[in-house]
């Protein structure tokens, strides 16, 4: 899983040597940088399923056609997915505020996003529209201090602009 | 390869679950640590050579038999060899204590290193006795409790803040166990 902690250790076990100065530097300012991020995970955890249900709703009242049949929410399972998937994007982007990188979200999120919302024929522009709702939702400091919105919102970027 | 946040970001995952606070307080306690776990691989690779030497010496002395002809030191060559492998498995502790995961310890040198050691005749009780020497000295570093009687010609104090680091000490000696109860 990528981190700086790992990324660190990886360059250091290929060139064979211990952690220099270098290697301990990078990882206390990733260290410095952690209390903002961990509070968003915490809060984004505590919420997780309004936020959820929040920026489902938003996509299926922007789309409703979605709703009709033949598109991707017909029916309710298919309406359930909907909200299972953005719960699971949510849940990959609290990993992401917990490693303080996007290795989760890449190896889990993104890789091969593209050719399984092809193959089921899914609308991406729902997800982001959804993202992006939920990006514009958080609001300091009633819900996370700004600085760990800024970081709870740039990974909500990170996965919009993966999606579209 | 895991770090102390990966691994709480798998173990969630295995339960298709957010991080929630319980394992955030247990990451919070590594941020709170983090300049002391920072010295304390400090004072592993800054004292390495030295921590290394002393471990292979002392393991030559116990058992003179491994630098006579036929012994597993002898002739230079596999001293040398010797020196090397605790380079590398004092190397791969301290990445483990800069992650505060041991799972690069696991997969990138503890992972068939038994059966090596064995294919190749190399004594492995010897090599736990000079690891177990190694945790020793590097223990007395990271938590300064080494005297001049103990470190000899080459006593060495760190520099670095002193405080409580019994934690630490401990993350650290487990780390080394688990190398000694891995080739034994």
């Amino acid at each position: 899983m990528k981190s700086v902690v790992t990324t660190v250790v990886t360059a250091a076990d290929a060139a064979g040597r211990f952690p220099s100065q270098n290697d301990l530097e990078a990882v206390q300012g990733n260290i410095q940088r952690a209390a903002a991020r961990l509070e968003a995970a915490e809060k984004l955890a505590s919420g997780l399923d309004a936020v959820t249900k929040e920026a489902g709703d938003a996509c299926f009242n922007k789309y409703p056609y979605l709703k009709q049949p033949g598109e991707a929410g017909e029916n309710q399972t298919k309406i359930d997915k909907c909200y299972r998937d953005l719960g699971h994007y949510l849940r990959l982007i609290n990993y992401c505020l917990v490693v303080g990188g996007t290795g989760p979200l890449d190896e889990w999120g993104i890789a091969g996003a593209r050719e399984v919302f092809r193959g089921l024929g899914l609308p991406t522009t729902a997800y982001v529209e959804a993202l992006m709702f939920t990006r514009d939702r958080g609001c300091a400091p009633r819900d996370m201090s700004p600085q760990a919105l800024n970081e709870y919102k740039s990974y909500i970027d990170y996965l919009i602009n993966a999606l579209s | 390869m895991l770090d102390a946040f990966s691994r709480s970001v798998a173990s969630a995952d295995a339960k298709t679950a957010p991080v929630g606070s319980g394992d955030l307080a247990a990451l919070r306690g590594y941020v709170a640590d983090g300049n002391k776990r920072l010295d304390a691989v400090n004072a592993i690779t800054s004292n390495a050579s030295c921590v290394v030497s002393d471990a292979v010496t002392g393991m030559i002395c116990e058992n003179t038999g491994l630098i006579q002809a036929g012994g597993n030191c002898y002739p230079t060559r596999r001293m040398a060899a010797c020196l090397r492998d605790g380079e590398i498995v004092l190397r791969y502790i301290s990445y483990a204590l800069l992650a505060g995961d041991a799972s690069v310890l696991d997969d990138r040198c503890l992972n068939g290193l038994k059966e090596t050691y064995i294919a190749l005749g190399v004594p492995t009780q010897s090599a736990a006795r000079a690891v177990a020497i190694m945790k020793s000295s590097a223990v007395a570093h990271i938590g300064q409790t080494n005297t001049p009687a103990a470190g000899g010609t080459k006593y060495r104090k760190m520099e670095s803040t002193v405080g409580d680091c019994s934690a630490l000490v401990a993350e650290a000696a487990s780390y080394f166990d688990r190398v000694i109860s891995g080739i034994a």
